[in-house]
Protein backbone atom coordinates (compact mmCIF):
# COMPACT_ATOMS: atom_id res chain seq x y z
CA UNK A 1 0.00 0.00 0.00
CA UNK A 2 1.71 3.44 -0.69
CA UNK A 3 1.24 6.31 1.88
CA UNK A 4 0.61 10.09 1.58
CA UNK A 5 3.71 12.41 1.39
CA UNK A 6 2.59 15.19 3.30
CA UNK A 7 4.61 15.62 6.15
CA UNK A 8 1.85 17.53 7.90
CA UNK A 9 -0.01 14.65 9.57
CA UNK A 10 2.66 12.51 10.50
CA UNK A 11 5.45 12.41 13.51
CA UNK A 12 7.60 14.67 11.46
CA UNK A 13 5.18 17.62 12.00
CA UNK A 14 6.32 20.09 14.65
CA UNK A 15 3.41 19.50 17.29
CA UNK A 16 4.21 15.46 17.00
CA UNK A 17 7.34 15.87 16.84
CA UNK A 18 7.71 17.63 19.79
CA UNK A 19 5.36 15.26 21.86
CA UNK A 20 7.31 12.47 21.08
CA UNK A 21 10.84 14.34 22.08
CA UNK A 22 9.54 14.66 25.29
CA UNK A 23 8.30 10.98 26.00
CA UNK A 24 11.36 10.02 24.37
CA UNK A 25 12.98 12.30 27.49
CA UNK A 26 11.62 9.69 29.68
CA UNK A 27 11.89 6.51 27.92
CA UNK A 28 15.27 7.28 26.52
CA UNK A 29 17.29 5.60 29.12
CA UNK A 30 15.56 2.50 28.81
CA UNK A 31 17.84 0.72 26.39
CA UNK A 32 20.95 2.65 27.71
CA UNK A 33 23.12 -0.33 28.63
CA UNK A 34 22.67 -1.88 25.01
CA UNK A 35 23.31 1.27 23.10
CA UNK A 36 26.40 2.17 24.83
CA UNK A 37 27.18 -1.44 24.69
CA UNK A 38 26.56 -1.27 20.74
CA UNK A 39 28.39 2.02 20.02
CA UNK A 40 31.35 1.14 22.12
CA UNK A 41 32.25 -1.89 19.93
CA UNK A 42 31.57 0.76 16.79
CA UNK A 43 34.36 2.74 18.34
CA UNK A 44 36.86 -0.14 19.00
CA UNK A 45 36.23 -0.87 15.12
CA UNK A 46 36.84 2.31 14.06
CA UNK A 47 39.73 3.12 16.29
CA UNK A 48 41.24 0.04 14.70
CA UNK A 49 41.37 1.53 11.83
CA UNK A 50 43.03 5.40 12.26
CA UNK A 51 46.22 5.69 11.25
CA UNK A 52 47.32 6.58 15.01
CA UNK A 53 46.73 3.41 16.45
CA UNK A 54 48.58 1.23 13.73
CA UNK A 55 52.04 0.19 13.81
CA UNK A 56 53.78 1.73 10.58
CA UNK A 57 55.62 -1.26 8.85
CA UNK A 58 57.21 0.40 6.15
CA UNK A 59 58.13 4.24 6.80
CA UNK A 60 59.50 5.22 3.66
CA UNK A 61 55.73 4.62 1.56
CA UNK A 62 53.58 6.43 3.94
CA UNK A 63 52.16 8.90 1.01
CA UNK A 64 48.45 8.92 0.98
CA UNK A 65 47.68 11.81 -1.61
CA UNK A 66 44.04 13.27 -1.46
CA UNK A 67 43.54 12.93 -5.09
CA UNK A 68 43.15 9.22 -4.50
CA UNK A 69 39.78 9.40 -2.72
CA UNK A 70 37.14 11.81 -2.49
CA UNK A 71 34.36 11.50 0.21
CA UNK A 72 31.68 9.89 -1.93
CA UNK A 73 29.29 9.54 1.49
CA UNK A 74 28.22 12.24 4.07
CA UNK A 75 26.60 10.72 7.54
CA UNK A 76 24.43 12.65 9.88
CA UNK A 77 24.49 11.75 13.38
CA UNK A 78 20.53 11.12 14.47
CA UNK A 79 18.81 9.95 17.56
CA UNK A 80 15.24 7.43 17.02
CA UNK A 81 12.64 9.22 19.24
CA UNK A 82 9.47 7.40 18.28
CA UNK A 83 9.35 3.28 16.53
CA UNK A 84 6.99 0.95 16.34
CA UNK A 85 8.26 -2.79 15.46
CA UNK A 86 5.10 -4.71 15.56
CA UNK A 87 2.36 -3.15 12.78
CA UNK A 88 2.55 -4.34 9.70
CA UNK A 89 4.06 -1.40 8.12
CA UNK A 90 6.94 0.14 11.23
CA UNK A 91 7.51 4.04 10.74
CA UNK A 92 10.58 5.55 12.86
CA UNK A 93 10.77 9.19 13.98
CA UNK A 94 14.18 10.44 14.26
CA UNK A 95 15.43 14.00 15.55
CA UNK A 96 16.85 15.09 12.03
CA UNK A 97 15.27 17.19 9.39
CA UNK A 98 15.72 19.55 6.54
CA UNK A 99 17.78 21.87 8.92
CA UNK A 100 20.74 18.37 9.15
CA UNK A 101 20.20 18.21 5.57
CA UNK A 102 18.04 15.32 5.34
CA UNK A 103 15.90 14.68 2.27
CA UNK A 104 13.61 12.02 0.95
CA UNK A 105 14.82 9.19 0.17
CA UNK A 106 18.25 8.98 2.08
CA UNK A 107 19.20 5.85 3.65
CA UNK A 108 19.44 5.40 7.23
CA UNK A 109 21.63 2.73 9.11
CA UNK A 110 23.07 2.01 12.65
CA UNK A 111 26.15 0.35 13.79
CA UNK A 112 25.18 -2.88 13.21
CA UNK A 113 22.97 -2.71 10.07
CA UNK A 114 20.82 -0.91 8.03
CA UNK A 115 17.58 0.68 9.44
CA UNK A 116 15.57 2.15 6.28
CA UNK A 117 15.01 4.77 4.02
CA UNK A 118 13.63 8.61 5.26
CA UNK A 119 9.93 8.50 3.89
CA UNK A 120 9.47 12.63 4.34
CA UNK A 121 11.00 15.08 6.71
CA UNK A 122 9.71 18.72 8.41
CA UNK A 123 12.61 21.07 9.09
CA UNK A 124 13.57 19.45 12.72
CA UNK A 125 12.05 15.89 12.50
CA UNK A 126 12.29 12.95 9.12
CA UNK A 127 9.77 9.97 9.17
CA UNK A 128 12.26 6.83 8.15
CA UNK A 129 10.22 3.87 6.90
CA UNK A 130 12.15 1.09 8.45
CA UNK A 131 12.84 -2.30 6.76
CA UNK A 132 9.78 -3.40 8.73
CA UNK A 133 7.37 -2.71 6.02
CA UNK A 134 5.90 -4.75 3.11
CA UNK A 135 7.76 -2.68 0.08
CA UNK A 136 11.15 -1.55 1.76
CA UNK A 137 13.01 -3.70 -1.58
CA UNK A 138 16.36 -2.32 -0.56
CA UNK A 139 19.21 -4.66 -3.14
CA UNK A 140 21.16 -6.56 -0.52
CA UNK A 141 23.62 -9.71 -1.33
CA UNK A 142 25.36 -12.21 0.30
CA UNK A 143 28.50 -11.71 0.91
CA UNK A 144 30.25 -15.34 -0.30
CA UNK A 145 29.05 -15.87 -3.95
CA UNK A 146 27.66 -12.31 -4.60
CA UNK A 147 24.05 -13.68 -5.11
CA UNK A 148 21.73 -10.97 -5.09
CA UNK A 149 18.06 -10.20 -4.39
CA UNK A 150 15.76 -7.78 -2.80
CA UNK A 151 15.22 -7.35 0.81
CA UNK A 152 11.20 -8.37 2.14
CA UNK A 153 8.94 -8.56 5.69
CA UNK A 154 6.84 -10.23 5.82
CA UNK A 155 5.09 -8.43 8.58
CA UNK A 156 5.65 -11.31 11.47
CA UNK A 157 8.30 -11.54 13.31
CA UNK A 158 10.52 -8.00 13.50
CA UNK A 159 13.72 -10.54 13.85
CA UNK A 160 13.87 -12.21 10.35
CA UNK A 161 13.13 -10.79 7.02
CA UNK A 162 13.38 -12.33 3.81
CA UNK A 163 15.58 -12.06 0.22
CA UNK A 164 13.26 -12.22 -2.98
CA UNK A 165 14.87 -13.59 -6.11
CA UNK A 166 17.87 -16.08 -5.76
CA UNK A 167 17.69 -18.46 -8.27
CA UNK A 168 18.19 -21.74 -7.16
CA UNK A 169 21.82 -22.69 -9.18
CA UNK A 170 23.01 -20.75 -6.97
CA UNK A 171 24.23 -22.99 -3.77
CA UNK A 172 23.60 -20.92 -0.25
CA UNK A 173 24.45 -21.31 3.48
CA UNK A 174 23.22 -21.17 6.49
CA UNK A 175 25.30 -18.43 8.26
CA UNK A 176 26.94 -16.82 5.63
CA UNK A 177 26.83 -12.89 6.10
CA UNK A 178 24.17 -10.73 3.90
CA UNK A 179 25.55 -7.12 3.05
CA UNK A 180 23.82 -3.97 1.11
CA UNK A 181 24.92 -4.05 -2.97
CA UNK A 182 24.75 -0.44 -2.79
CA UNK A 183 23.27 -0.87 -6.66
CA UNK A 184 20.39 2.26 -6.20
CA UNK A 185 23.10 4.66 -4.74
CA UNK A 186 21.21 4.83 -1.70
CA UNK A 187 23.46 2.93 0.81
CA UNK A 188 26.79 2.39 0.29
CA UNK A 189 28.27 -1.01 -0.57
CA UNK A 190 29.04 -3.54 2.33
CA UNK A 191 26.54 -2.46 5.12
CA UNK A 192 25.86 -5.42 7.36
CA UNK A 193 21.88 -6.77 7.25
CA UNK A 194 22.11 -9.55 8.80
CA UNK A 195 22.58 -13.48 8.11
CA UNK A 196 21.45 -16.21 6.57
CA UNK A 197 18.67 -18.19 8.72
CA UNK A 198 17.23 -20.70 6.56
CA UNK A 199 16.99 -22.18 2.60
CA UNK A 200 13.73 -23.58 1.32
CA UNK A 201 13.09 -23.95 -1.99
CA UNK A 202 10.25 -21.90 -3.53
CA UNK A 203 7.24 -24.41 -4.94
CA UNK A 204 6.61 -24.41 -8.69
CA UNK A 205 9.79 -21.35 -8.91
CA UNK A 206 13.65 -22.08 -9.72
CA UNK A 207 14.05 -19.94 -6.70
CA UNK A 208 15.31 -19.89 -3.16
CA UNK A 209 13.39 -18.66 -0.13
CA UNK A 210 16.08 -17.40 1.60
CA UNK A 211 14.85 -16.49 5.51
CA UNK A 212 17.59 -14.07 6.73
CA UNK A 213 17.91 -12.63 10.63
CA UNK A 214 18.56 -9.04 10.81
CA UNK A 215 21.80 -8.07 12.47
CA UNK A 216 20.00 -4.68 14.01
CA UNK A 217 17.87 -5.73 17.10
CA UNK A 218 15.49 -2.66 15.81
CA UNK A 219 13.14 -3.01 19.07
CA UNK A 220 15.63 -1.17 21.08
CA UNK A 221 17.55 0.78 18.70
CA UNK A 222 18.25 4.91 19.28
CA UNK A 223 21.52 6.31 18.12
CA UNK A 224 21.26 5.88 13.86
CA UNK A 225 23.10 7.74 10.85
CA UNK A 226 21.78 9.12 7.52
CA UNK A 227 24.05 8.76 4.90
CA UNK A 228 23.65 10.99 2.02
CA UNK A 229 25.65 9.81 -1.36
CA UNK A 230 27.45 12.95 -3.09
CA UNK A 231 27.18 11.51 -6.23
CA UNK A 232 23.42 9.91 -6.48
CA UNK A 233 22.00 12.40 -9.35
CA UNK A 234 24.73 11.38 -11.61
CA UNK A 235 24.40 7.78 -10.83
CA UNK A 236 20.76 8.14 -11.38
CA UNK A 237 21.25 10.31 -14.67
CA UNK A 238 23.37 7.93 -15.84
CA UNK A 239 21.18 4.97 -15.21
CA UNK A 240 17.83 6.86 -16.81
CA UNK A 241 20.00 7.14 -19.92
CA UNK B 1 -22.87 21.32 30.40
CA UNK B 2 -20.66 19.65 32.61
CA UNK B 3 -21.16 16.03 30.53
CA UNK B 4 -18.90 18.17 27.74
CA UNK B 5 -16.55 18.83 29.42
CA UNK B 6 -15.94 14.95 30.46
CA UNK B 7 -16.19 13.64 26.98
CA UNK B 8 -13.74 16.37 26.20
CA UNK B 9 -11.35 15.21 28.82
CA UNK B 10 -12.16 11.58 28.09
CA UNK B 11 -11.19 12.50 24.78
CA UNK B 12 -7.49 13.60 25.50
CA UNK B 13 -7.06 10.70 27.53
CA UNK B 14 -7.65 8.04 25.27
CA UNK B 15 -5.67 9.41 22.68
CA UNK B 16 -2.80 10.59 24.88
CA UNK B 17 -3.22 6.20 26.41
CA UNK B 18 -3.19 5.00 23.02
CA UNK B 19 -0.64 6.58 21.43
CA UNK B 20 2.13 7.41 24.51
CA UNK B 21 0.99 4.11 26.12
CA UNK B 22 -0.27 1.37 23.85
CA UNK B 23 1.06 1.81 20.57
CA UNK B 24 4.49 1.51 22.75
CA UNK B 25 4.13 -1.34 23.74
CA UNK B 26 5.39 -3.20 20.71
CA UNK B 27 4.26 -6.54 22.30
CA UNK B 28 4.00 -8.82 19.24
CA UNK B 29 3.03 -8.69 15.98
CA UNK B 30 -0.08 -10.36 16.29
CA UNK B 31 -0.90 -7.91 18.64
CA UNK B 32 -2.00 -4.72 18.70
CA UNK B 33 -3.89 -3.32 21.93
CA UNK B 34 -6.23 -0.34 20.48
CA UNK B 35 -8.61 1.13 23.39
CA UNK B 36 -9.77 4.14 21.46
CA UNK B 37 -12.93 1.82 19.90
CA UNK B 38 -13.80 2.03 23.82
CA UNK B 39 -14.49 5.49 23.48
CA UNK B 40 -16.92 5.65 20.61
CA UNK B 41 -18.65 3.02 22.29
CA UNK B 42 -19.39 4.46 25.93
CA UNK B 43 -20.52 7.93 24.20
CA UNK B 44 -24.39 8.31 25.23
CA UNK B 45 -27.06 6.62 23.86
CA UNK B 46 -29.03 10.12 22.79
CA UNK B 47 -25.60 11.01 20.50
CA UNK B 48 -26.77 11.47 16.63
CA UNK B 49 -24.90 8.98 13.56
CA UNK B 50 -23.14 12.39 12.32
CA UNK B 51 -21.71 13.44 15.61
CA UNK B 52 -20.37 9.98 16.22
CA UNK B 53 -19.07 10.21 12.81
CA UNK B 54 -17.39 13.26 13.25
CA UNK B 55 -15.95 12.60 16.51
CA UNK B 56 -14.86 9.42 15.71
CA UNK B 57 -12.70 10.49 12.97
CA UNK B 58 -11.28 12.91 14.09
CA UNK B 59 -9.95 10.57 17.59
CA UNK B 60 -8.72 8.54 14.74
CA UNK B 61 -7.34 11.73 12.73
CA UNK B 62 -5.15 12.45 15.90
CA UNK B 63 -4.15 8.84 16.94
CA UNK B 64 -3.13 8.68 12.75
CA UNK B 65 -1.30 11.55 12.62
CA UNK B 66 1.12 10.94 15.97
CA UNK B 67 1.75 7.18 14.91
CA UNK B 68 2.49 7.01 11.68
CA UNK B 69 -0.51 5.31 10.48
CA UNK B 70 -2.19 7.59 7.81
CA UNK B 71 -5.36 7.35 8.18
CA UNK B 72 -5.92 3.98 9.32
CA UNK B 73 -7.56 4.55 12.97
CA UNK B 74 -9.76 7.18 11.07
CA UNK B 75 -11.00 4.73 8.97
CA UNK B 76 -11.67 2.12 11.31
CA UNK B 77 -13.05 4.50 14.11
CA UNK B 78 -15.56 5.54 11.07
CA UNK B 79 -16.72 2.41 10.25
CA UNK B 80 -17.25 1.26 13.73
CA UNK B 81 -19.06 4.15 14.81
CA UNK B 82 -21.14 4.23 11.63
CA UNK B 83 -22.38 0.70 12.61
CA UNK B 84 -23.14 1.56 16.37
CA UNK B 85 -26.59 2.49 16.01
CA UNK B 86 -27.65 -0.53 14.04
CA UNK B 87 -25.99 -2.94 16.64
CA UNK B 88 -27.39 -0.92 18.98
CA UNK B 89 -30.81 -1.11 17.31
CA UNK B 90 -30.78 -5.08 17.09
CA UNK B 91 -30.01 -6.17 20.18
CA UNK B 92 -32.22 -3.35 22.21
CA UNK B 93 -33.79 -4.24 25.07
CA UNK B 94 -37.52 -4.25 24.36
CA UNK B 95 -38.44 -0.97 26.63
CA UNK B 96 -35.88 1.25 24.75
CA UNK B 97 -32.13 2.58 25.94
CA UNK B 98 -32.08 5.25 28.86
CA UNK B 99 -30.67 7.93 27.55
CA UNK B 100 -29.03 8.65 31.31
CA UNK B 101 -27.22 6.00 31.02
CA UNK B 102 -23.94 5.43 29.40
CA UNK B 103 -23.48 2.34 27.14
CA UNK B 104 -20.54 0.70 29.51
CA UNK B 105 -20.43 -2.28 31.59
CA UNK B 106 -21.32 -0.81 34.41
CA UNK B 107 -24.56 0.61 33.90
CA UNK B 108 -25.65 -1.55 30.81
CA UNK B 109 -26.74 -5.47 31.38
CA UNK B 110 -23.10 -7.31 31.14
CA UNK B 111 -24.39 -9.75 28.51
CA UNK B 112 -26.00 -6.87 26.35
CA UNK B 113 -22.10 -4.78 26.31
CA UNK B 114 -20.03 -7.91 25.86
CA UNK B 115 -22.20 -8.73 22.65
CA UNK B 116 -22.49 -5.28 21.19
CA UNK B 117 -19.39 -4.62 22.69
CA UNK B 118 -17.25 -8.30 20.95
CA UNK B 119 -19.40 -7.32 17.26
CA UNK B 120 -18.11 -3.74 16.97
CA UNK B 121 -14.61 -4.72 18.32
CA UNK B 122 -14.17 -7.43 16.00
CA UNK B 123 -15.42 -4.99 12.73
CA UNK B 124 -13.05 -2.71 13.62
CA UNK B 125 -9.92 -4.72 14.46
CA UNK B 126 -10.80 -6.47 10.88
CA UNK B 127 -10.90 -3.61 8.74
CA UNK B 128 -7.83 -2.18 10.91
CA UNK B 129 -5.42 -5.00 9.75
CA UNK B 130 -7.38 -5.50 6.43
CA UNK B 131 -6.59 -2.10 5.49
CA UNK B 132 -3.17 -1.85 6.71
CA UNK B 133 -2.43 -5.40 5.08
CA UNK B 134 -4.03 -4.34 1.92
CA UNK B 135 -3.56 -7.57 0.14
CA UNK B 136 -5.27 -10.85 0.15
CA UNK B 137 -2.02 -12.85 -0.06
CA UNK B 138 -1.84 -12.28 3.60
CA UNK B 139 -5.29 -13.27 4.54
CA UNK B 140 -4.63 -15.64 7.20
CA UNK B 141 -2.14 -13.42 9.19
CA UNK B 142 -5.22 -10.44 8.89
CA UNK B 143 -7.27 -13.32 10.66
CA UNK B 144 -4.44 -14.33 13.19
CA UNK B 145 -4.05 -10.86 14.14
CA UNK B 146 -7.64 -9.64 14.50
CA UNK B 147 -8.48 -12.99 16.20
CA UNK B 148 -5.06 -11.81 19.22
CA UNK B 149 -5.66 -8.61 19.16
CA UNK B 150 -9.26 -8.58 19.82
CA UNK B 151 -8.64 -10.71 23.04
CA UNK B 152 -6.60 -8.82 24.49
CA UNK B 153 -7.90 -5.11 23.29
CA UNK B 154 -11.15 -6.90 24.78
CA UNK B 155 -9.74 -7.65 28.10
CA UNK B 156 -7.81 -3.91 28.37
CA UNK B 157 -11.12 -2.25 27.63
CA UNK B 158 -13.01 -4.51 30.01
CA UNK B 159 -10.49 -3.31 32.97
CA UNK B 160 -9.99 0.11 32.03
CA UNK B 161 -13.86 1.18 32.44
CA UNK B 162 -14.12 0.81 36.47
CA UNK B 163 -11.04 2.71 36.55
CA UNK B 164 -12.49 6.09 34.06
CA UNK B 165 -16.45 5.73 34.86
CA UNK B 166 -18.39 5.67 37.96
CA UNK B 167 -21.99 4.52 38.34
CA UNK B 168 -25.15 7.51 37.69
CA UNK B 169 -26.60 8.56 41.02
Amino acid sequence: MSVPKSSVFTSASYVSGTLYEIKHSIVKHFHLTDNNKNLQKENIRLRKQTPSFLYKKNRNSMSASDTLYAQQYEYIAATIINSTTTNRNNFFTIDAGEMQGVKRGLGVFSSNGIVGIVHNCSKHFSVVKSVLTSDINIDVMIVENGAFGLLKWDGKNPRYGSISGITNDIKIKTGSKVITRGGSGIFPKGLSVGTVHSITPLEGKPLHFVKLEFAEKYGALQNVYVVKNQFLTELNNLQLQ
Amino acid sequence: MNKLYVLFFRFLLFAVLQVFVFNQLNISSYVHIMIAPLYIMILPFDFSIFRLLIISFFLGAIIDVLSNTFGLHASALVLMAYLRPTVFNWLAPRDGYDPLKTPSIIEMPKKWFLLVFGILLSVHHLWFFAIESFSLSEILLILQKTFFSCLLSFLVCIILQPLFLNKAK
